[in-house]
C-alpha cells in the first residue's frame, strides 16, 4: 500500500499532504496531490490578506456596499461569520485594522517570532478575551444566488481565523474516496479514508513553550486545530510584546493565561474555531468550550491539561485478541 | 348453566392424554426430520491476514528561491521511505 507524502509552503505555513490508494476511477495519489496543491495556492492567492493582487484586498477596499463575489471569497466569509456566531464572537474577522495597529501589517512567514518565556514575564494581568458588543461581523451578508458581499462599506475581513481550516477542508472534499489521506495546513489538520478508521495516523502536539511533544492524539478521522501565542509574536513600535490573536473587545493582544489550545471536530474550519475560542476564553471558559469535543490546553507555566474525551480514561480493559488463534 | 352440563363440555382425560402424545409425537418427527436433513455444520472459514505494509513515497516541493521547504532540511526531491515524519499540529 503506498502512500503519497507532499511538503510545500503556502498561507504562510508549511502545507502537508499525505494521500494514501485511489479509488475505483479517481486519478492517482500523486495526481490529486498535485491538483489539490494547486487549489491551495490559487486559494492563498485570493485570500491574503498581504497580497494587494488578492481579491480580498480588493474586496476591503471597494467602496461599494454589496460587491460581486467569487465562491472561494463567498465561503471564507461564510465560513469566518460561522466561527464568530459559534464562539459568540470571539472569533472575530473583522479585527483587520486592530491586527495592523498591533504591528502585524506584512505575512510574518518565516520570521521567526520573539520568546514568548519573555513576553510572558512582561505581558499584562491574564483575563479572558471578550466579544466586542458592537458584533461588526454581524453586517456582513452573503447571497450565494446572487453571487455577492454586502457590508458597511469600510468594514473589513480578515480570512486569517479560519482560512487554513477552510482550505485544509477544501482538499479533503476533494480527497474522499482515497483509502487514507491527511491535509495539514499548518497545523490545521484534517483526516479522512476508510483505512485511516482501521490504522489511524498519530498527530503530535506540538508543546508552545519547549517546542517538543506535549501529546500523542491518534485520529483516523475529522480535523485537530491548534493555536497558539509562540509562532506569530513580536515587540510592537513601543517596545511592548505583541501576538494575532486579538481580544475582540479591546482590539489588543490577549493574555489569558493560556499560551496555546488544542482542538478536536468534525471539520478543520471547527477545531480551528475551537482552539481559538479556548485560547481566548482562558483556562476557566476554555475547559467548557473544549468540554464536548475534547483538546488540551497549555498553560503560561507549561502545565498541559487534557479537556473532554481526552481527558477521560478508560474505565474497560478490552482484552486483545487479534494475537489468540 | 348446571354443574352438570358444565362436566360435560369437559374434555375426558382418555381424549386430553392422546392429544399430548399425538402433539409430542407429531413435533418429534418434525424436529427429526429437520435434523437429518439439515448440512453439516461448515468448516470453519480460514482467514487469510494480507499483511499490507505502507510505502510513503515523500516528494518536497521547493518554494522558489529556495532549496527545501521542509522543516527537517532535506533537500528538493522525491524518496521512498518506509515510514513518514511525524505529523505535528502547532501554532502557525
Amino acid at each position: 500500500m503506498a502512500e503519497h507524502d507532499v511538503i510545500f509552503d503556502a498561507m504562510g505555513s508549511h502545507v502537508r499532504l499525505l494521500i494514501g490508494e485511489p479509488g475505483p476511477g479517481m486519478a492517482p495519489a500523486p495526481a490529486a496531490a498535485e491538483a489539490a496543491r494547486r487549489l491551495i495556492v490559487e486559494f492563498d492567492a485570493a485570500l491574503s490578506r498581504f497580497k494587494p493582487e488578492s481579491e480580498l484586498c480588493a474586496f476591503n477596499e471597494d467602496p461599494r456596499e454589496r460587491v460581486p463575489a467569487s465562491e472561494l471569497l463567498r465561503g471564507a466569509v461564510t465560513a469566518g461569520l460561522r466561527a464568530a456566531e459559534r464562539s459568540g464572537g470571539l472569533v472575530d474577522p473583522t479585527l483587520v485594522g486592530e491586527i495592523e495597529s498591533a504591528g502585524y501589517v506584512a505575512s510574518r512567514a518565516g520570521v521567526p517570532g520573539a520568546p514568548l518565556g519573555a513576553a510572558l514575564e512582561e505581558a499584562p494581568e491574564r483575563r479572558p478575551a471578550r466579544p466586542n458588543p458592537a458584533q461588526g461581523w454581524r453586517g456582513f451578508r452573503v447571497d450565494d444566488a446572487a453571487g455577492t458581499i454586502s457590508r458597511p462599506p469600510g468594514l473589513r475581513f480578515d480570512s486569517g481565523g479560519t482560512g487554513k481550516g477552510l482550505a485544509a477542508d477544501l482538499v479533503a472534499e476533494r480527497l474522499r474516496g482515497y483509502s487514507r489521506y491527511i491535509v495539514d495546513c499548518g497545523g490545521d489538520i484534517r483526516i479522512g479514508g476508510a483505512d485511516a478508521l482501521v490504522t489511524p495516523y498519530e498527530v503530535f502536539v506540538e508543546h508552545p513553550l519547549t517546542g517538543e511533544r506535549a501529546f500523542v492524539l491518534k485520529l483516523g478521522s475529522g480535523a485537530v486545530a491548534t493555536s497558539g501565542l509562540n509562532v506569530r509574536i513580536w515587540r510592537d513600535e513601543s517596545g511592548r510584546y505583541a501576538h494575532h490573536l486579538l481580544d475582540p473587545a479591546t482590539g489588543e493582544p490577549a493574555w489569558t493565561g493560556l499560551v496555546g489550545a488544542t482542538a478536536l471536530g468534525d471539520t478543520a474550519v471547527e477545531a480551528e474555531t475551537f482552539a481559538k475560542a479556548a485560547l481566548l476564553s482562558g483556562p476557566e471558559g476554555g475547559r467548557d468550550v473544549l468540554a464536548e469535543r475534547g483538546g488540551l490546553l497549555v498553560h503560561d507555566d507549561g502545565q498541559v491539561e487534557t479537556v473532554g474525551p481526552l481527558a477521560a480514561k478508560p474505565r474497560v480493559r478490552i482484552p486483545d485478541l487479534s494475537s489468540r488463534g | 348453566m348446571t354443574e352438570r352440563a358444565r362436566a360435560a363440555r369437559r374434555p375426558g382425560p382418555a381424549l386430553v392424554l392422546w392429544s399430548s402424545i399425538a402433539i409430542f409425537a407429531v413435533l418429534f418427527a418434525l424436529l427429526t426430520y429437520q435434523l437429518a436433513s439439515s448440512q453439516p455444520p461448515a468448516p470453519r472459514p480460514v482467514v487469510v491476514h494480507k499483511v499490507l505494509k505502507r510505502r510513503v513515497v515523500t516528494t518536497y516541493v521547493p518554494t522558489p528561491g529556495r532549496t527545501s521547504v521542509s522543516t527537517s532540511g532535506s533537500v528538493a526531491g522525491e524518496s521512498a521511505s518506509p515510514g513518514y515524519a511525524p505529523v505535528t499540529t502547532s501554532a502557525s
